[in-house]
């Protein structure tokens, strides 16, 4: 591949931040909205009538005991669930006003504006470079020239291009663990989405590469909407703006993070919060 | 931006025929297999059909007088029936035990380094093209069993007889002086030992004396392809049977340890009346190879229609279903459409029905046993 | 049961299954043993100077002074023997009837014996069949006739409960008192120098064409059709397999239809391969006739139905083994399902896939019933790709059936027949192998 032998150091225009702010809307609008919106597994009900506005440009963190539908919203919203026999949803979920259930929905086009990050790292067997331009190829980007700078930059925002800059071509599962899950968020942001749906992307991990994940979310905070599951109450409460509480499918409360952390209002939150469940 | 996530509907219905069309594609290049299937048994009962008309089924299944060149013809396919089952009896006699066994070696006593080495035997014997075995029964073992056949016997009988004789004088002995009060005990374990390992060499000799003084009148004999068949056979028999076995949890065993039982009774008593549903389609599919297998029994079954007198006796040669197939379509090829030609059309029908059916059990004993492991 | 009765039982226990792990094992080296080491007669033996005479007239090869020179020397070894001969046929066409009568039989008999073993003599005319225009190439050919020559097999009936005992009588008793007497004796005393063996290697074995049916030359006719049987039934089978694993690993649910589809498959597993091949006689040249008779299209097609259903199933498998989670990301980032099957699925599975191939192709190569009805041949030139659409050709399976069994001088091309039996076998030991080596490495790449 002679892309790896690319000048990377050559400067690379940032986007700006007025740039990035206008892909992802206007900061503090209500972007993903879901009203009555209820997943199904069979008759089973994983996400049960839950309504809440998550705001563009804001780190969102869902919290909740296992098992209580919080994947399930997660990928309700790109709509990963429909890979899943006999899942259907009934309400609405929107996306800058577009119903996401509506016939007429582009998944395609959906899920490269919403990305997402798992909770194993899951890198392709392919070299470095080819997870990253995994996405930009599928959406018809050939250039090499272009794979190139859209690798490098997402590789760069993921903090991860100075660690593996002579080594693209090599496999990407010679990472380590902490650096494939960067990698998979770079895979996920050389798209250029809008949304990027986390879920639990540190459990996996060891507290060096958690943190720096951590880290890395609060560097991506602004230029893209941040959904993130998580079980793990002190990183909810360090990295994210609003926080939403899941108990049994139900919405139980939603708010800044400071406020459900510090002066809850309904009496599961804190039980929670406080480690008496879950 | 809603644009963006939105789809036309033109292009929404082109994208939804695309699709459409791709599955109707991929589905029609999946029923390739279904059609393959549904040709061969209309091609086979389409040819097998006429015989039927023109010489009826009595003389066919009922009748050893197979004179198929003769004018007037005459078709009993008895013999070849009997040959084609008294070699698969001989086959599975030999891989049957010998398969289980060594399965059960494979999942539970070898230990796991010696398992990747014995793998690959298995895997070779199940690679090794059936015209070589053939060959192997017709240019080696034949000649040993004409020249040597009483002597081989005996050898074989010492082999498979001499361990488990072995093993019975040991486990009886011990076992029949157990009741004995204790202070006899020692001397009554020695005693019960020489008494048993007196009439078990004894029968040993008597037997071998019996075989060594036997004549083979010629090589290419039911034994010789039986014993070859079975070689052939025990690939299959020993990797689905391990499959079953290693499909049986854990848990099972380890329960049935923590109560005190040894591996001998675990696996006995345990293991292979739960995976006996697996090794039931082990055998199935065993005996199916052997009913199937043409080059070996060509070359070295000696081909001569006759039912052995008595039935039981493995070295007289046989002829089976397909080595008569094979043999016969060379001189029935130059004679398209005549009884010679769909006679052997008949007998493949009923390989065929027979392989079909025994699939069929074989696919529903497995599910069973899927089933009943939850 | 007391305790040390079980312990023992237990013990037994494994003894003897593991003698059955033994005696597998022991039949497999019993099996392979004898190709091994009489297959690779067929390469390394002791020629004659026959051999390299043949060599030199048939295919050019060696050094033509150094085998006249030779030759010449054998011959000169070799002069009193026919001049013995021809004094006696001599003194036989002169007329004594009695001495006529009592030996122009054997006479004949020892003079074709010589014949074979040494080849005609100088000067007499040429025969027609390229057998009869050589000796014996073979060192341990010659010493078998040489035997022959020797030594007369008679049977001894006297003992009617037995059958007939083979004895040996020496056939210089048969001569006695004439002036062919002293031949016998030269003859074994001068073998040696009569052909002049040497250790040759004949590593063209493989790649020689026959002669006049495989008394002399190689197996290349019989190596190409395998390979053309084997890499067309693979063209067919392949791409038919791969996409019914795709399609019942990744599209399918648990319908009807595709419980169906798998016990189609698996029954077509279980069908006997000469079925196969009356199948194939049946529909693929009686019925649409894709080629005026055999081919080795027609073979190709029919073994490619015969290994589908293995393609299938370790295709099947090997797909079902990806990570779910590669799908998933790949869906996640906005792939189709065709786009994550080609570029994410497809390349995780090419191990398996590749050594369900490789496997696949080792058993359509040693397959013999499905193409005698279809495709075989016992003699024929090599084809060139475009005569595989409508001419038959030999092929290693079934040609060592038919020099097996059916060919006019057995015992005679013995190592022939071991030759093939050893390549075919390295054939498919060698693909097997290759498969376990391609699924070792790139899984270790895939896994980094
Ligand atoms: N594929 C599935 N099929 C059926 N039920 C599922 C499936 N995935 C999850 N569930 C059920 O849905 C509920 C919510 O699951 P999930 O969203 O994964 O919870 P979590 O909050 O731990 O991520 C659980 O009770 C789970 O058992
Ligand atoms: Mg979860």
């Amino acid at each position: 591949m002679n892309n790896e032998r690319r000048d990377f150091n050559a400067p690379l225009a940032k986007p700006s931040a007025k740039a990035r702010a206008d892909a992802s809307g206007p900061r503090g609008m209500p972007l993903i909205r879901a009203k009555d919106f209820s997943v199904f597994y069979g008759s089973k009900a994983a996400v049960d009538r839950v309504t809440f506005d998550i705001q563009a440009g804001k780190v969102t963190a869902i919290i909740g005991p296992s098992g209580c539908g919080k994947s399930t919203y997660l990928r309700a919203v790109n709509r990963m669930n429909d890979l899943i026999p006999g899942c259907c949803t009934s309400g609405i979920l929107s996306l800058e006003g577009q119903h996401l259930y509506a016939s007429d929905v582009d998944v395609v086009a959906l899920r490269r504006m919403v990305g997402m990050v798992f909770q194993k790292p899951n890198p392709f067997p392919k070299s470095i470079f080819d997870n990253v331009a995994f996405g930009p190829r599928i959406h018809g980007t050939v250039n090499q020239g272009e794979l190139g700078d859209i690798v490098e930059r997402s590789l760069r925002r993921a903090g991860l291009f100075e660690e593996v800059k002579d080594r693209l071509g090599d496999n990407a599962l010679g990472l380590s663990g902490g650096q494939q899950q960067r990698l998979c968020i770079a895979r996920a942001i050389a798209v250029n989405p809008k949304v990027l749906l986390m879920d639990e992307p540190a459990s996996a991990l060891d507290p060096r590469s958690t943190t720096r994940i951590e880290d890395l979310i609060g560097e991506l905070r602004g230029a893209y909407t941040i959904v993130i599951v998580t079980h793990n109450m002190q990183q909810a409460a360090r990295v994210s703006d609003m926080t939403a509480f899941f108990y049994e499918g139900r919405l139980v409360e939603f708010g800044d993070t400071e406020e459900i952390f510090t002066r809850p209002r309904k009496k599961e939150t804190e039980d929670y919060i406080t480690g008496r469940f879950g | 931006m809603q644009d963006q996530l939105v789809i036309s509907k033109g292009a929404r219905r082109f994208r939804r025929l695309g699709a459409l069309l791709g599955h109707a594609l991929i589905v029609a290049l999946a029923s390739s297999s279904i059609v393959a299937l549904l040709f061969i048994f209309y091609f086979i009962v389409r040819d097998a059909v006429p015989f039927f008309r023109l010489e009826g089924f009595k003389e066919f299944f009922c009748s050893t007088h197979w004179y198929p060149s003769r004018e007037p013809a005459e078709f009993g396919a008895l013999s070849i029936f009997v040959g084609s089952a008294l070699v698969t009896l001989g086959a599975s006699i030999v891989a049957v035990p010998l398969g289980v066994l060594a399965a059960l070696c494979l999942s539970d006593i070898l230990p796991f380094a010696l398992r990747q080495v014995v793998k690959p035997i298995i895997e070779m014997l199940a690679a090794i093209p059936s015209v070589v075995y053939g060959f192997f029964a017709l240019v080696v073992l034949a000649p040993l069993i004409q020249a040597h056949g009483g002597s081989v016997l005996a050898a074989g009988a010492w082999m498979v007889l001499a361990p488990i004789g072995l093993v019975a004088v040991a486990v009886g002995g011990d076992a029949a002086s157990a009741r004995l009060p204790r202070r006899m005990r020692t001397s009554g374990r020695i005693v019960s030992w020489v008494i048993l390992a007196g009439i078990a060499a004894g029968a040993l000799v008597v037997l071998t004396g019996a075989l060594n003084r036997l004549v083979v009148s010629t090589g290419t004999n039911a034994l010789n392809v039986s014993i070859v068949l079975g070689i052939m056979a025990l690939p299959t028999i020993v990797s689905v049977s391990e499959d079953a076995l290693n499909s049986v949890g854990r848990e099972l065993r380890e329960g049935s340890y923590a109560l005190g039982a040894t591996r001998a009774e675990t696996l006995l008593k345990v293991v292979v009346p739960a995976a006996r549903s697996g090794i039931l389609a082990a055998v199935i599919l065993g005996v199916m190879r052997a009913v199937g297998e043409t080059m070996l029994v060509w070359m070295a079954s000696g081909n001569s229609a006759r039912i052995p007198s008595p039935w039981f006796n493995f070295l007289e040669p046989v002829r089976t279903l397909t080595a008569t197939i094979a043999g016969d379509m060379g001189e029935a090829d130059q004679v398209t459409g005549s009884a010679r030609y769909h006679v052997l059309f008949a007998m493949a029908l009923c390989l065929l029905a027979f392989a079909f059916v025994m699939n069929v059990v074989s696919e529903y004993v497995m599910r069973r046993s899927r089933k009943m492991r939850g | 049961m007391e305790h040390r009765t079980r312990t023992l039982f237990n013990r037994s226990f494994s003894f003897v299954s593991i003698a059955s792990i033994v005696l597998m094992s022991l039949s497999l080296v019993v099996l392979l043993g004898p190709i091994f080491i009489k297959g690779s007669g067929a390469f390394v033996f002791r020629g004659t100077v026959e051999h390299r005479k043949l060599m030199l007239d048939r295919f050019g090869r060696g050094d033509r002074e150094a085998v006249g020179i030779e030759a010449a020397r054998a011959d000169a070894a070799r002069k009193p023997i026919y001049d013995s001969l021809e004094r006696f046929d001599a003194l036989l066409e002169e007329g004594d009837p009695e001495l006529r009568s009592k030996y122009a039989a054997d006479f004949e008999e020892l003079k074709g014996l010589v014949q074979e073993l040494l080849g005609p003599a100088p000067g007499a005319p040429e025969p027609a069949l390229l057998r009869q225009q050589y000796g014996q190439t073979r060192w341990d050919r010659a010493k078998i006739k040489l035997h022959e020559i020797l030594f007369v097999e008679e049977y001894d009936y006297s003992d009617p409960t037995k059958m007939g005992v083979k004895i040996l009588k020496p056939r210089v008793d048969r001569f006695k008192g004439t002036s062919l007497e002293p031949v016998f004796g030269q003859l074994e005393r001068g073998v040696v120098y009569m052909m002049r063996p040497r250790l040759t290697c004949y590593s063209r074995f493989l790649f020689d064409e026959s002669y006049d049916s495989h008394f002399f030359g190689g197996i290349w006719p019989e190596m190409l059709g395998t390979i053309y049987l084997a890499l067309g039934a693979m063209l067919f089978a392949v791409p038919l397999g791969i996409i019914t694993a795709i399609y019942l690993a990744e599209y399918s649910g648990e319908g009807h239809f595709v419980s169906f589809l798998r016990t189609c498959i698996s029954s077509l597993a279980g069908v006997p391969s000469i079925v196969f091949g009356l199948f194939g006689l049946a529909f693929f040249i009686n019925t649409i006739k894709i080629s005026p008779s055999k081919s080795v299209l027609a073979g190709a097609m029919t073994l490619a139905i015969l290994v589908l259903p293995t393609v299938i199933r370790a295709s099947e498998e090997a797909i079902k083994a990806v990570p779910a989670t590669y799908k998933e990301a790949a869906m996640s980032l906005g792939a189709s399902k065709w786009r994550t099957i080609l570029t994410v699925i497809l390349p995780a599975a090419l191990p398996g896939v590749l050594t369900s191939v490789i496997i696949s192709m080792g058993r359509a190569a040693g397959e013999t019933a499905p193409i005698i009805f279809t495709a075989a041949v016992s003699v024929g030139k090599p084809l060139a790709v475009w005569q595989t659409l409508t001419q038959p050709t030999p092929a290693l399976s079934w040609n060592i059936y038919n020099l097996a069994t059916e060919h006019q001088a057995v015992d005679e091309i013995r190592h022939v027949q071991y030759g093939m039996v050893l390549t075919l076998v390295m054939l498919v030991l060698i693909l097997n192998l290759s498969a376990i080596l391609v699924r070792a490495r790139i899984s270790k790449r895939l896994r980094a």
